[in-house]
This record gives structure tokens, C-alpha cells and sequence, in this order.
């Protein structure tokens, strides 16, 4: 009953998000102000899990290919499909679920439990369409983006790791990257992207925005929040692959 | 000018507000007072409409508020300015941006002409050099006033205060006070205050409505409460064996029996 009732809060809460604008440039300037917050805030530390996921998988792909018959530039091809299918989109919304998700549910959480929802209510703006929409469009801008720079970074980390370990020389590897690319792979990695960021930044909005209580709930609101986020995602995730693969 | 009509509200079985009727003039202090769990933080918040009443009618100048539409509601509330009890400044903003925010968003103003209108308003509730603070470096009496200068900015019809002295000393208090009274005033608006602070209750109340369990137990000026014989009222007013040595004192100086000469200086002068 209560998962329901809060499926049914949810969408009037993404229906109420669609109401004229009461001024534009607030909401452009308050949209620029969250693709920083979750495009650039994110980004260090999705740089760094994605050098370091391409160059454990490099590491370990080689480590199981021991088959002299199995040409090297196969480990490239399979630390390539692997970040641009699973880890780039995946793994780097499941951090963003905690980094940037649990940054929009505190944030609303606190001002909902400080009035600061009902005191933008009072003036007569629509506390839906300012505070929420913004960051939904934030993060299916930006998030998209960092899954490209998570893809480029984890085939460098690879590549890099590769090379350090005397792997694999950066010919090789080169090599095996460009040998039967499917550039559809790259759509179907945007596709969940575009979905996984969805849900990153609208699970916790509704978490956020209908918190009551204090500190304490807020923090419960924040840690539920990024548990249905990961939760959301990997289901969208085996939906998806179901789905385009 | 605000009217309440036969307002109720539950939440769930519990009838927090039962019936309550009022009027409140512009130019004048309405102090909505009463016990905690009365009633009169959930009459306010029906009245600016962040909830919806089961039952009844508010009116602003005649117009019924939750029969308008959507538009109109909004520009109700766009002439609604609001003090919260924790006065709900936005943490990420500065006391200008913060004062500065419903200028942004519902004039089109130039820079030049907002920060001017911001500065009046901080001149107005005395405040210097606070431009570029932030809340967290804000003492309580300052963010009330902050908030205030918030509230008045757009040179609202209708100022509701919840709980405007709740954390403030005595004399921050008597300030805070003083500030809604004269702007009040000033600018003829309908204030609506809602407190538990018999200070403001005894400078500031103009018509003042008290409730009791969620009923409207008494209404009537300050003047009246002096000569009041509710006993509800009165021990809540006057509940300390102080305060009700001050209000037969004040019932005696206003019939004359005893001169009204008392040796204390104005607290609300500064």
C-alpha cells in the first residue's frame, strides 16, 4: 500500500513539475547551477573509478587469457565492450546515485524541514517546477556527458596499465580497439545513461522533497534514497540490456 | 482584509482546528495566540494555503481563496509576505541574494534599481553591512530581521509572522516586535502574528484571537485582556504570580486608582 501511494507521489510529483516558469532566466540560472553541481562536482571522482576500472580490467583480462592461440588485441576489444557497455553507464551512476543523489535529497530535505520550500510556496512559486525540474534536467544533461568521459578515461586507463605492465604494447592495443567496433554499443551505453540519470535525480528529489522531521529523517530520507537509486538502476539496467542487446 | 469562516481541520481522527471564525484589518497587529498544540500554527498555514482546510472559507479583500484559481492564488500569494519561526533563509545565498530573490523572480527591475530597493529594506530593519554574509553567520536577531526585510521587500498587502520571537532575548524580542508594528503601519498591511510571547502580545496587539485546543476561546484588543475575566485566558496570559501582580497594576493605573508613573525606562526605545 505504502509503495503505491508513494508510486502515485512520485508521478504527481512529476506532473506538478510542468508549470509555467514564473521567470526564465531564475530557472536557466538555477539549471546552470545544477549541471555545476552534478556535471563538475561528479567529475573527479568519476575519473578516477573509471582510469582505475580500465586498468583492472586490462589487468585481469590478460590474466585469464593465458592461450597463446587468443591474439592480444582480444584483451583491447574486451576491456573496451566491457567500459562501454557495463562500466561507464552502470558502475558510474551507481557512485553518481550516492554522490549526486544523496546531494539533491539532503538539500531538499533540509529545505523542506527549514520552511525554505513553504517560504518559496508563500511567494508563489512553484517549488516543483523551480527545485526539482532543474535538477532532473541537470543530470540527464551532465550525466550522459560523464559517461562519455568515464568511457574515453576507462580505455586510457586500460590502455595505460597495459603498457605498464608490459602487457600489452600501445599498438597492439590500439589496434584491438578500432577492430570490430559497433558503434551501437556506444547508443545503447547513452540509452542507460539517459535512463540511469533519471533516476539518479528524481528518486532522491522525491525522497528530499517530502521529508518530515529533522536532521535524523533527513538522513534516513538521504541513505533510502541512494538504496532505491542503486536498486532502480540495476534493474534498468538487465531491463535495458533485455531489451536493446 | 483577511476573514476566516468556520474553518475545521483533522488530521486523521484529530480535529486540530474546530470551527474558528476571525476578521483581520489592514493597519493593525493580528495576533493569532495560544498554548503550543492550539491550533494557530495550522490556522496560519491554512490561511497562507500550505494546507488545505476540511471545512470553511478564507477570504482575502472578499475574494475566496481556495475556490480561485490556480493564477489568481498565485497572485494572492505574490502580495503575501511570510516570517518564519526559523526564519527560512536560503543557506546557499547571501542576506542580498537572499533579500534580493523575489525581486528576481517577479520584477524586472534593473540590478541597479534591486540592490537599491535591498539596501532600503535593510536600512529598514537596521541592518549595515550584512550585504554579503551568509545565514550560518548570522546571529538569530539578525536572520529575523533578514527574513523580515525578505518579507517586505515586494511591499506585500498581507505579513504573516509565525512565532517572530521564539529564540530571541527579551529585548531582540521587544525590536523584532516594534519593527512589525511600524511597518505595519507604515505601509497599511494586514499582519497576522502568531506568538506565545506576552510582550508582543501586550505592545503589538491590535485584535487579538485566542485559541484553545483548536477552538477560538476569546477575541478582543489589549486593552481587553487587561479587564478580561476568561480565566482560560487569563492563566494563560498572565501565568506567573509576576504577571498578575502587572495586570492588576495596569487595570489600576487605567482607572485612575493609582498614578501611571513607573520608574522603568522604555525597553522599545532604542
Amino acid at each position: 500500500m505504502s509503495l503505491l501511494s508513494d508510486i502515485g507521489r512520485f508521478l504527481l510529483m512529476l506532473k506538478g513539475m510542468f508549470k509555467r516558469p514564473e521567470k526564465v532566466s531564475m530557472y536557466w540560472k538555477e539549471l546552470m547551477h545544477q549541471c555545476m553541481e552534478i556535471g563538475f562536482g561528479s567529475l573527479g571522482i568519476v575519473a578516477i573509478i573509471s582510469v582505475f576500472i580500465g586498468a583492472v580490467s586490462t589487468i585481469q583480462t590478460a590474466y585469464q587469457l593465458v592461450s597463446p592461440l587468443v591474439p592480444l588485441t582480444t584483451i583491447a576489444q574486451i576491456v573496451r565492450d566491457t567500459v562501454i557497455l557495463e562500466f561507464a553507464p552502470t558502475l558510474v551512476c551507481i557512485v553518481l546515485a550516492g554522490v549526486a543523489g544523496s546531494r539533491i535529497a539532503s538539500e531538499l530535505g533540509n529545505m523542506r524541514v527549514s520552511e525554505q520550500i513553504d517560504a518559496l510556496e508563500i511567494m508563489g512559486v512553484n517549488t516543483k517546477t523551480y527545485l526539482i525540474l532543474p535538477k532532473i534536467a541537470a543530470a540527464m544533461l551532465m550525466i550522459p556527458l560523464l559517461v562519455i568521459i568515464a568511457m574515453a578515461l576507462g580505455i586510457w586507463g586500460g590502455r595505460l596499465a597495459g603498457t605498464a605492465a608490459g602487457i600489452i604494447s600501445p599498438t597492439i592495443f590500439d589496434k584491438g580497439l578500432a577492430d570490430d567496433f559497433l558503434p551501437y554499443n556506444v547508443f545503447f551505453a547513452l540509452t542507460k545513461g539517459y535512463v540511469f540519470s533519471f533516476i539518479i535525480s528524481s528518486v532522491p528529489a522525491f525522497y528530499g522533497y517530502y521529508v518530515r522531521g529533522g536532521a535524523l529523517e533527513i538522513g534516513r530520507a538521504s541513505t533510502k534514497a541512494v538504496v532505491v537509486s542503486c536498486i532502480l538502476i540495476l534493474f534498468a539496467d538487465y531491463i535495458l540490456s533485455a531489451l536493446l542487446l | 482584509m483577511i476573514e476566516v469562516k468556520n474553518i475545521q481541520k483533522k488530521f486523521g481522527d484529530k480535529v486540530v482546528i474546530e470551527n474558528v471564525s476571525a476578521q483581520m484589518k489592514p493597519g493593525q497587529c493580528n495576533l493569532i495566540i495560544g498554548a503550543s498544540g492550539s491550533g494557530k500554527t495550522v490556522l496560519m498555514k491554512c490561511m497562507v494555503g500550505l494546507l488545505t482546510p476540511d471545512q470553511g472559507e478564507i477570504f482575502y479583500q472578499g475574494e475566496n481563496f481556495f475556490s480561485m484559481r490556480h493564477e489568481q492564488r498565485t497572485a494572492i500569494r505574490k502580495e503575501i509576505g511570510m516570517l518564519f519561526q526559523g526564519s527560512a533563509l536560503f543557506d546557499s545565498l547571501s542576506v542580498e541574494q537572499n533579500i534580493m530573490f523575489p525581486l528576481d523572480m517577479f520584477t524586472k527591475d534593473s540590478s541597479a534599481q534591486k540592490l537599491k530597493r535591498v539596501n532600503e529594506v535593510l536600512e529598514r530593519v537596521s541592518l549595515k553591512d550584512v550585504n554579503h554574509k551568509f545565514p550560518a553567520e548570522l546571529s538569530g536577531g539578525m536572520k529575523k530581521r533578514v527574513a523580515l526585510a525578505r518579507a517586505v521587500v515586494l511591499n506585500p498587502k498581507y505579513l504573516f509572522c509565525d512565532e517572530p520571537n521564539s529564540g530571541l532575548d527579551p529585548q531582540t524580542s521587544l525590536v523584532i516586535d516594534k519593527l512589525i508594528k511600524e511597518l505595519t503601519v507604515e505601509f497599511n498591511i494586514t499582519t497576522v502574528v502568531n506568538t506565545h510571547d506576552m510582550n508582543s502580545v501586550m505592545e503589538t496587539g491590535d485584535y487579538i484571537l485566542y485559541m484553545y485546543q483548536g477552538k477560538k476561546e476569546w477575541e478582543g484588543t489589549r486593552q481587553d485582556i487587561i479587564f478580561s475575566n476568561n480565566k482560560l485566558l487569563n492563566d494563560f496570559i498572565f501565568a506567573s504570580e509576576f504577571l498578575k501582580d502587572a495586570k492588576d497594576m495596569r487595570m489600576l493605573e487605567q482607572t485612575g486608582k493609582i498614578p501611571n508613573v513607573r520608574n522603568m525606562d522604555d525597553m522599545t526605545k532604542p
